[in-house]
């Protein structure tokens, strides 16, 4: 229903896109069902109407998307987060637990209404549940907005969507469990059991000699980035993360989870051979590769059902194309003045509970007893003062339409996809690996025209520097894309504009996220610790467990001197036994 | 340093080495004294060769079994060690422990061993002068080489010894801890037993024993509590896998929830940490302590001052703290004691008579 709906939307787009946008209505029921996309293990995934995989939401730029969401799963509460749209004047839409919503459990309804900005926002997007570690059990879909304006819409003939993501074979919570507990201190995230491409594997895709299609990607994983090739067949960079870009050339990406790309790959002009396109996993991410365990999933561009659909071969070595060196096609000019930096060390380290958490600057992420988004909203004057916000969301107030930085350091052997959400951001510059922290006075020149994304790579100890203007009042979650960190609290909250928030959206909170809140019994006004009295009190907010002891406490100096005394006393007594002898 | 020079097999070494010492400078004492250098000159030089003879063919055998062992042992069984080496270091150090505990009460009574064997020996001496009629040819030739068959089975008593407990001490250790070890064990020993030979201040003598048994009572305590740290560690090792050996000695190296405490640094078994290896061998250290290697600690040493106090109470009194009073209930009589004290005393009552049976009253 959904497909046609857009598919007559996009048709009579044209015609109405000025006179008045369409709207895209979805009733999805979130219930859990059997499904086994890879072959090899049957196991419960999150499907919508019974369905799974989940539906592509589709739209033109422009549009009103309405989903009404029903949470039939029983045991898990969720939510959803349409990735990559800049939600705005509507941040409460936008999906997080915690931050600008409560809790959706099971049993209760939730409606998502929000338009998709006219202006700048066509392109591949997806949307995902964004309850902790939640979408990697399959609330996961493409959301695709179409643009009858699109600078490339005379390049290509025909549209073809396709999903990269890891699988695992085991369910998130349990996952989760083994993931933050003490029997892991390392942090070594799990590792997927395979990889699916438009949530299968074997994935023929039937193309026609001689034609330009329009390849929109995703990695929709929970954890593995994808290096991504077709073979004998250059891609044509145009889009990323709903930015356009002047068409670049590229014979192989890396998408990071929660990436975007649309891509043009002109077709050979005869059929006589079928041509495979792979995505492996980024084995660098994973901390023992399990034997066994093959990091591809292979597709086909099938020119003929009759002819073989021939193995990949093999590689060499990956030598993916540098997003970096990308330039929007709009050709915005980098912000050269800075109103606002915000610098994030991030590290990964152990609390005194023994398990392994992220930190952004020393300080890892806790969800508030009351959703960002409703302290903002209830707190009057000092919604400005980041206190009230509590003492583990990283939070940090934004001025209106202030240049932002965020420089981020990376302190941390990893590589890690950084999300913003409610805006793309300039990447004004990267470093390589083992760069190190961030130095203003020494770095290449930045690009004129940097490249912008919603979700951007920091290389192993390096760092990124990223430039936005705060134009979007909202709540809006910087973080980690790897599932697994987002659980471990590598998670800083924006407050962009929190007075101007208030005239956007006091009052208007719907009545049913109000009630999902009522059912979930998440307090809806007051500070983070849902003091509504005297908001700079924050006795019983939700903190993460304290630092491990830095080496000798009280016990263990009471347990040295005590071991001392005892050996001291034991060595006297040997002495009174061995000279006794000789008083004799 | 734990890796060059193994404590434990030091000092099994030192101690029986001591005892052969001992038993050849008695020997030679006694030749000395016996046989009068001018009139015996022959036959003199003919048994001090018997002995020497004894001691080095003693020597030899024990160097052969000795080799054996290793041999075996780091042939064929090194690799099922290497699989489960906490638990394998963990039985080896309290093993070890027990063994030095025993042989240590021991040791500061070594200057007895003087006495006893100059009365073994001339008792052996004294049988040859008085002919009996019933003897038969082996005790004869026993008799006629008294002086070869003496050190030589003193040393081999001694020697298989050594090399059983330090087969029992040394099998969680690194081949290399070994020579540098034995050698100055031996040296020590034969030292101490040259000293002695020589007559030489007793009580001064005795000093020295007392200085080198608290050493030795150090090492073994450290090494009970390290015994039992390394069992608590093979089973953090088993909960947390692999991360525990990339956690360095940082967190997730050990087990917060076992911690008395920690420290990111002096860590015994890291090889740059050398200093950290020699107090660890000495003293038990340990940067990440837990309830077990602390209290393992603390009990150890009070076993060992209630098994003195009960020795020294023996020697005193002639009878065990709880034998005297055979008439009146127990009860009524362990005052201070509680049940599980009388356990321990016991227990170690039990150890330490059997250590210092030889020693005559």
């Amino acid at each position: 229903m959904a497909i046609s709906l857009s598919n007559f939307l996009f048709a009579i787009c044209p015609l109405l896109s000025l006179i008045s946008a369409g709207t895209v209505t979805h009733d999805f029921e979130v219930s859990w069902i059997y499904a086994n996309p890879d072959g090899s293990q049957n196991r419960p995934v999150m499907g919508i109407n019974g369905q799974w995989p989940i539906p592509t939401i589709t739209a033109t730029k422009g549009d009103r998307i309405i989903v009404n969401l029903k949470n039939s799963l029983g045991n898990e509460s969720t939510s959803l987060h349409f990735h990559g749209l800049y939600m705005n004047g509507s941040t409460h839409m936008d999906g997080p637990i915690g931050v600008t919503q409560c809790e959706i459990p099971p049993g209760s309804s939730f409606t998502y209404n929000f338009t998709v900005n006219l202006i700048d926002q066509p392109g591949t997007y997806w949307y995902h549940s964004h309850q902790r570690g939640q979408y990697p059990d399959g609330l996961r879909a493409p959301l695709i907005v179409h643009d009858t304006d699109s600078p490339h819409k005379n390049l290509y003939d025909e549209e073809i969507v396709l999903s990269f993501s890891d699988w695992y074979h085991d369910l998130m919570n349990p996952l989760l469990a083994q993931f933050l507990s003490i029997a892991n201190p390392s942090g070594a995230e799990p590792v997927p059991d395979s990889s699916l491409l438009n949530e299968t594997r074997d994935l023929s895709v039937k193309v026609e000699p001689g034609k330009t299609y329009l390849v929109r990607m995703v990695n929709m994983g929970a954890f593995a980035a994808q290096y991504v090739w077709f073979e004998d067949h250059t891609m044509q960079i145009v889009e990323v993360d709903g930015i356009y870009t002047e068409p670049t050339d590229a014979d192989m990406i890396y998408m990071t989870v929660a990436q975007r790309y649309s891509v043009l790959i002109t077709t050979k002009n005869t059929s006589d051979a079928n041509f495979a396109f792979v995505g492996s996993m980024d084995q660098d991410l994973f901390d023992t590769v399990p034997e066994g365990l093959n990091p591809n999933v292979t597709g086909w561009l099938v020119y003929n059902d009759a002819n073989e659909k021939p193995a990949p071969k093999e590689l060499q070595a990956f030598d993916p194309f540098d997003d970096y060196t990308l330039v929007p096609q709009d050709k915005e000019e980098i912000y050269d003045h800075v109103d606002q930096q915000i610098t994030l060390d991030m590290k990964m380290d152990n609390l005194d509970d023994g398990e392994n958490y992220a930190f952004f600057n020393d300080i890892t992420y806790v969800a508030p007893k009351v959703p960002t988004l409703y302290t903002a909203l209830s707190t009057g004057a000092n919604a400005t003062n980041p206190v009230i916000y509590g003492a583990n969301t990283n939070q940090f107030i934004l001025a209106e339409n202030q240049v932002v930085e965020i420089v981020l350091n990376n302190d941390d052997p990893g590589k890690h996809p950084f999300h913003l959400h409610g805006h793309a951001f300039q990447v004004v510059y990267r470093s390589e690996e083992e760069a190190g922290f961030y130095d203003p006075n020494n770095h290449t020149a930045f690009p004129s025209t940097p490249m912008r994304r919603d979700t951007i790579l920091v290389r192993p100890n390096g760092n990124i520097v990223l430039r936005f203007r705060s134009d979007n009042p909202g709540i809006w979650l910087f973080h980690c894309h790897i599932e697994w960190h987002v659980a471990s609290g590598l998670i800083a909250t924006i407050i962009e504009s929190p007075l101007s928030l208030q005239s956007q959206l006091d009052g208007r909170i719907p009545a049913n996220h109000l009630q999902a809140c009522a059912d979930a019994g998440t307090p809806t006004a007051g500070n983070a610790a849902g003091n509504t009295k005297d908001v700079f009190d924050l006795s019983g907010e939700n903190t993460s467990p304290g630092t491990l002891p830095a080496g000798f406490e009280a016990k263990g100096i009471v347990a040295l001197v005590f071991s001392c005394i005892a050996a001291f006393l034991g060595m006297a007594v040997i002495s009174w036994y061995g000279l006794s002898e000789i008083k004799k | 340093m734990p890796n060059v020079f193994a404590v434990p097999v030091f000092f099994i070494c030192f101690r029986e080495c001591l005892e052969t010492s001992i038993i050849v400078s008695v020997l030679l004492a006694f030749l000395k004294q016996t046989l009068e250098p001018e009139k015996d000159a022959v036959i003199r030089k003919k048994l001090v060769r018997q002995i020497w003879f004894g001691v080095g063919l003693g020597l030899f055998i024990c160097l052969c079994i000795c080799a054996g062992i290793i041999g075996a042992f780091y042939t064929a069984g090194r690799n099922a060690f290497d699989a489960a080496e906490n638990v394998w270091e963990g039985v080896f150090a309290l093993i070890a422990s027990i063994i030095i505990t025993v042989m240590g009460a021991a040791l500061l009574r070594v200057s007895k061993l003087q006495d006893k064997w100059r009365v073994k020996i001339s008792k052996v001496l004294e049988a040859e002068s008085t002919p009996l009629p019933l003897k038969g040819r082996f005790k004869r030739w026993a008799e006629k080489y008294a002086m070869f068959l003496l050190p030589f089975i003193t040393v081999l008593r001694e020697g298989i010894e050594a090399v059983l407990f330090i087969a029992g001490v040394g099998l969680g250790l690194p081949a290399t801890s070994f020579p540098l070890a034995v050698i100055c064990g031996l040296g020590a020993g034969a030292l101490v037993g040259y000293l002695i030979y020589k007559g030489g201040n007793r009580t001064s003598l005795q000093i020295f024993l007392v200085v080198s048994t608290c050493f030795l009572y150090l090492v073994a305590a450290g090494l009970f509590s390290k015994g039992v740290w390394s069992l608590e560690q093979n089973a953090w090792v088993k909960l947390a896998g692999e991360g525990v050996a990339e956690a360095g000695s940082g967190p997730g190296s050990y087990d917060i929830r076992q911690s008395v405490w920690h420290v990111n640094c002096c860590n015994p078994g890291e090889n740059g940490d050398g200093g950290w290896g020699v107090f660890n061998s000495l003293f038990g250290w340990q940067n990440s302590a837990t309830y077990g290697s602390v209290i393992s600690y603390n009990l150890y040493w009070l076993v060992v001052i209630v098994g003195f106090a009960v020795l020294g109470y023996k020697e005193r009194k002639g009878h065990w703290p709880l034998q005297k009073p055979r008439i009146v209930t127990e009860k009524a009589q362990s005052d201070t004691s509680s049940g599980q004290d009388q356990a321990v005393e016991k227990k170690h009552a039990g150890v330490a008579s059997s250590a210092v049976r030889e020693v005559p009253e």
